[in-house]
């Protein structure tokens, strides 16, 4: 404890403030959440936690969830903390059209979220949001899928594709290592659950995926069984991979 | 109107302010208790009360504020764009207090708004709109659609309801999304997207010609001329209305100025020209 | 003087608005829809002082609107909505500037398969009725309604009766209203049928 992390907005002489470099640390422990903008579509991808014998899984709460008819947010981090930010962004979403006319866009609303976590982390009495955030999503009248990421400590980016949580390093440079440019729905969704298999041993009952179209009625949820489908066919290709390596190391 | 209003209006009868004011009155009479410190109170209990007993001149002629109101204004959406004509003239009571108004309120390149009701009320809020659509602008990089401009005013002068603004104005503008588009807002909060719509006292003399000969496939010249006859045809008829018509026109790049004309000077012209107004000698 | 008018037949509701916006002596827009979709099955239709109607009902859509998001795409149902447009209504009333707001609301409950039309005026007067309307359209209509509505009626005979109402009211009423926007809301969502 070197004291500088006592009060939230307080500086340590090298320029961090320790408790938003802790709440980095929350967002680390969190699920693994990864986006993937296709050419026409955006798909978020999640890792679920396994359910306990006696829970009920229909009920339990998901990680991806819906701000408004053409936007999703994923997150990974505190899940409590999420729910709070989620339904200010919900709240914000339905007050924009209130007041514009217009619905959000994405970048708005990814503002808007960046904009309260960093007021968590100069206000006296708070602690900031233990969670970063992929917000994904298209604007109204448009074609082009959006794809943005926020931080505890208000920082937003725009990506192609991102992961964030647990091993996010390795899945990111999963992604930038198999992302192409303007790919097929099915390739995209593709390489979602592909990205996310590289930290999710367990397959596809503990994968959540929401494809996201432009235009209305555009948010669809993959079933297990649909998952399952994709999980096969990589495996399928893994080992045919592996296959033809073999002989290879044979000779 | 003001018996419309004062229907909708509950007199204020808190309880609570009757208790302070006479609580108040109390302590005034007492000589040693005036060195208190008290809450200094306006001598009114509700500023609405107040802005009509001094300004509707409706219910009491001789109120002592006379604000500006009449006026024609028109604006109306054709094949070409967007025309905005308005007169020129300002009038307290039967006073006319100014024959050169600008009445059209250039809010940015592409926004225009005018101006009937409260000369200082459409003034102050058209300009108070500008700085929010620029601000709107520096943050979307986007400029800000003429519904959600609209809407902004609409919001603003609802939270003055009742309070005694006086504004009825249309908001015109040209985006890529929305095209040409008008909105009409007044300061009931009513807010309604419009091909065509007059505003102000002379409105019914400027619907008279306007809806007579309107047709979306007006080209440009046409248009401007038939807002400026409508114009000049309630100048003629409202006592109210009169000096000069200001002329625009709105399109994609924005909106065009196309001239001040005095009503004096075209009068003749015109009517020696569509051989109109044969009720007048000369 | 606005129309709003509605209908409950078997398989659904049906809701009559008038297209006309009036300020003062003229009549500013023959295209305004006095009617605002609140979720899948719930449609409200409005009338009352101008400026409060609008913002009165949008604040109810976009409150509704926010509790789908929130309860996971699990919509309200029309007795919820009711209620809670009621409660609203209410504890305006009693704030220092009170929505002058009358409403109708057309809804259809997926659950019991049920259409609904509730009446609630700006005191906070909420009922479920067969039929019902606010404003003159409720002098004229009501003897009309009472006389020819049977509780066994389909959509078409629905519609058949609601046209003989606005033909009562285009006869009757001093003033042009323009004709109505024509709306139903069965199980099928909510549709705009206006002829």
């Amino acid at each position: 404890m070197s004291g500088y992390d006592s009060a939230l907005s307080i500086f340590s002489p090298d320029g961090y403030v320790f408790q938003v470099e802790y709440a980095s640390e929350a967002v680390k422990r969190g699920t693994c959440a990864v986006g993937v903008k296709g050419k026409e579509i955006v798909v978020l991808g999640c890792e679920k936690r396994t359910t306990l014998k006696l829970q009920d899984p229909r009920i339990t709460p998901s990680k991806i969830c819906k701000v408004d008819n053409h936007c999703l947010l994923a997150f990974a981090g505190l899940n409590a903390d999420a729910r709070i930010l989620v339904d200010k962004a919900r709240v914000e979403a339905q007050s924009h059209k209130l007041t514009l006319e217009d619905s959000v866009s994405i970048e708005y609303l990814t503002k808007y979220v960046a904009g309260v976590q960093q007021r968590y982390t100069q206000s006296g009495g708070v602690r900031p949001f233990g969670i970063a955030c992929l917000i994904a999503g298209f604007d109204s009248n448009d074609k082009v899928p959006k794809l943005y990421q926020t931080e505890p400590s208000g920082v937003f980016n725009a990506w192609k594709a991102n992961a964030i949580g647990r091993s996010s390093k390795t899945v990111r440079e999963f992604l930038e290592k198999h992302y192409e440019q303007d790919m097929s729905d099915e390739k995209t969704i593709k390489l979602t659950i592909k990205s996310l298999l590289e930290v999710v041993q367990t397959g596809a009952k503990n994968i959540e995926i929401s494809v996201m179209k432009a235009g209305d009625a555009n948010i669809s949820k993959l079933t297990v069984e649909e998952i399952k489908k994709y999980v096969d066919e990589i495996e399928a290709e893994d080992e045919a991979e592996a296959e033809k390596k073999k002989p290879k190391t044979r000779a | 109107m003001n018996s419309i209003a004062q229907k909708y209006t509950h007199t204020n009868n808190n309880r609570i302010l009757n208790e302070i004011t006479s609580a108040r009155d109390g302590l005034a009479s007492t000589h040693q208790l005036e060195l208190a410190p008290s809450i200094q109170l306006p001598p009114i209990s509700q500023p609405t009360d107040f802005l009509r007993a001094h300004t509707d001149d409706a219910t009491n002629p001789d109120c002592k504020i006379k604000i500006a109101h009449g006026t024609t204004t028109l604006a109306f959406r054709f094949q070409g764009g967007i025309i905005v004509a308005v007169d020129s003239r300002a009038t307290q009571g039967n006073w006319i207090a100014s024959q050169t108004v600008k009445k059209v309120i250039e809010i940015n390149p592409f926004l225009l708004g005018t101006m009937a009701g409260g000369a200082a009320d459409c003034q102050y809020w058209e300009t108070w709109l500008g700085t929010q659509c620029r601000l709107h602008e520096l943050r979307e990089k986007e400029r800000i659609s003429v519904a959600a401009a609209s809407k902004i005013l609409g919001n603003l002068v609802y939270e003055y309801k009742g309070m005694g603004l006086s504004m009825g104005t249309m908001v015109c503008g040209y985006t890529k999304k929305e095209g040409p588009t008008i909105y009409y807002v007044d300061s009931d909060g009513t807010r309604l997207k419009g091909d065509l719509f007059c505003v102000g006292s002379g409105q019914t003399f400027a619907y008279g010609v306007l809806d007579s000969e309107y047709k979306w496939d007006l080209t440009i010249e046409e248009a401007l001329y038939l807002g400026k006859r409508s114009i000049l045809a309630a100048t003629h008829r409202d006592a109210y209305s009169g000096g000069s018509v200001n002329l625009f026109h709105v399109a994609e790049e924005g909106w065009v100025f196309h001239g001040n004309h005095n009503v004096g000077d075209i009068f003749y012209d015109i009517k020696e020209k569509e051989k109109s107004f044969n009720n007048v000698d000369g | 003087m606005d129309i709003i008018l509605g209908i409950r037949v078997q398989e659904g509701t049906i809701i009559a608005a008038s297209k006309a916006a009036t300020r003062g002596i003229s009549i500013l827009k023959d295209t305004d829809d006095k009617t605002r979709i609140l979720n899948t099955h719930n449609l409200v239709a409005f009338t009352g002082e101008s400026g409060d109607t609008v913002h009165f009902t949008e604040y109810i859509q976009a409150n509704i609107q926010l509790h789908t998001m929130r309860e996971n795409d699990l919509e309200l149902s029309p007795s919820a909505v009711a209620s809670f447009v009621r409660n609203q209504l209410a504890t305006s009333l009693r704030s220092r500037k009170p929505y002058q707001v009358n409403v109708l609301l057309a809804g259809y409950d997926v659950k019991t398969n049920t259409p609904t039309l509730n009446w609630i005026d700006y005191l906070g007067t909420q009922t479920e009725l067969p039929y019902g309307a606010h404003g003159y359209a409720a002098f004229y209509c009501s003897s009309l309604l009472d006389r020819h509505y049977r509780t066994d009626m389909n959509i078409d005979e629905g519609l058949k009766l609601l046209d003989d109402c606005l033909e009562e009211l285009e006869r009757r009423m001093p003033i042009d209203f323009k004709g109505c926007y024509i709306k139903v809301v069965d199980k099928d969502g909510v549709r705009d049928i206006t002829k």
